[in-house]
C-alpha cells in the first residue's frame, strides 16, 4: 500500500470513529469520556485532511485545489478502483 | 437521488463532478423544504386543519414531514429517473430542474409570505443555475460523442465487449 493510499485508510478509520462516537453523543450529550475521545479523533482527522490535502488534492469541494485546475474532476471516484 | 445515482454510470469526468455535487446540494434543498414546512405546521389546531384543508394530509401524517406531492400524491422511486443512457440521463435531468423551476413559480403565484418567499426563490434561482450546468454537461458529453451519430453507441454502456449494434448505426453501410 503506497504512502497516498495508507494516509486516505487512516482518515477513513478517523471519520468513522467520529461518526460512530457521534452516534453515542446524540444518546449520551454529557457523556464526559465520550466526548473526550471524540475531540482527540476530531484532531487526528483534520491534522491527516490538511496532511492529505496539501500532498494529494482536495477530499470534499471544501478542500481547496489548486489555481492551474479544478482537481476535483481529475480524481478517481470510489468506484473506479 | 437521480443524479446521485446517474453518477455511476456516467463516463465523464466533468459530468460525473456535476452530477455528485448538484446531488449533493439538492439533498440540502430537501431540508430547507422539510424546515419550511415544519415551521408551517407546528402550533396548529384541530380548527386550523379543518378550515385550511390541511384535514387529510392530518389524517395520514399527523403534522409529521412525509414527501407527498401537492395533490397528494406520495414519494416513489419510479420518479427516479436513471436510464443509464448519456443523452436520456441528462435530457432528464435538464427537465427535472425546469419542472422544479416551475412548481417554485407556481408557489410563488399563490404565496405572498416573505418567510416561505425568500427561501422559495433561493431555491428557484438554484434551480436556473444547475439547468445551466447540465445544459454545459450535456455540451461535454456530446463533445466526447459521435457528432454524425449520437445514437449510434452509447458511452455509458457500449464497449469494445459491447460492440456498436447495427441496427443502430445508421451512418455506416
Amino acid at each position: 500500500m503506497n504512502e497516498q493510499k495508507k494516509l486516505f485508510k487512516m482518515i477513513q478509520s478517523y471519520s468513522f470513529v467520529i461518526n460512530e462516537t457521534a452516534l453515542y453523543l446524540d444518546t449520551h450529550p454529557r457523556c464526559r469520556q465520550a466526548l473526550r475521545h471524540y475531540q482527540k479523533y476530531m484532531n487526528l482527522l483534520r491534522d491527516a485532511v490538511k496532511t492529505y490535502e496539501e500532498k494529494y488534492g482536495q477530499m470534499t469541494i471544501f478542500g481547496g485545489s489548486s489555481c492551474d485546475s479544478w482537481k476535483w474532476v481529475e480524481e478517481p471516484w470510489p468506484w473506479e478502483s | 437521488m437521480r443524479y446521485l445515482n446517474q453518477r455511476y454510470s456516467m463516463p465523464y469526468r466533468e459530468v460525473v463532478g456535476i452530477l455528485n455535487d448538484v446531488g449533493t446540494e439538492e439533498l440540502a434543498h430537501l431540508e430547507m423544504v422539510g424546515t419550511i414546512l415544519k415551521q408551517l405546521t407546528r402550533d396548529m389546531c384541530i380548527e386550523d386543519i379543518k378550515k385550511t384543508g390541511f384535514d387529510t394530509y392530518f389524517v395520514d401524517h399527523t403534522a409529521g414531514i412525509y414527501p407527498v406531492s401537492a395533490a397528494g400524491v406520495p414519494h416513489d422511486m419510479k420518479y427516479i429517473g436513471v436510464k443509464g443512457d448519456v443523452i436520456a440521463d441528462l435530457h432528464e435531468d435538464l427537465a427535472a430542474e425546469q419542472k422544479a423551476r416551475v412548481t417554485y413559480d407556481n408557489i410563488l403565484r399563490l404565496i405572498d409570505d416573505p418567510d416561505i418567499c425568500d427561501p422559495i426563490k433561493f431555491l428557484r434561482e438554484r434551480e436556473i443555475v444547475h439547468y445551466q450546468r447540465f445544459g454545459e454537461a450535456l455540451r461535454i458529453a456530446q463533445d466526447n460523442m459521435d457528432a454524425k451519430n449520437f445514437y449510434g453507441w452509447n458511452p455509458a454502456f457500449d464497449n469494445g465487449r459491447n460492440g456498436r449494434k447495427s441496427s443502430l448505426n445508421v451512418h455506416q453501410s
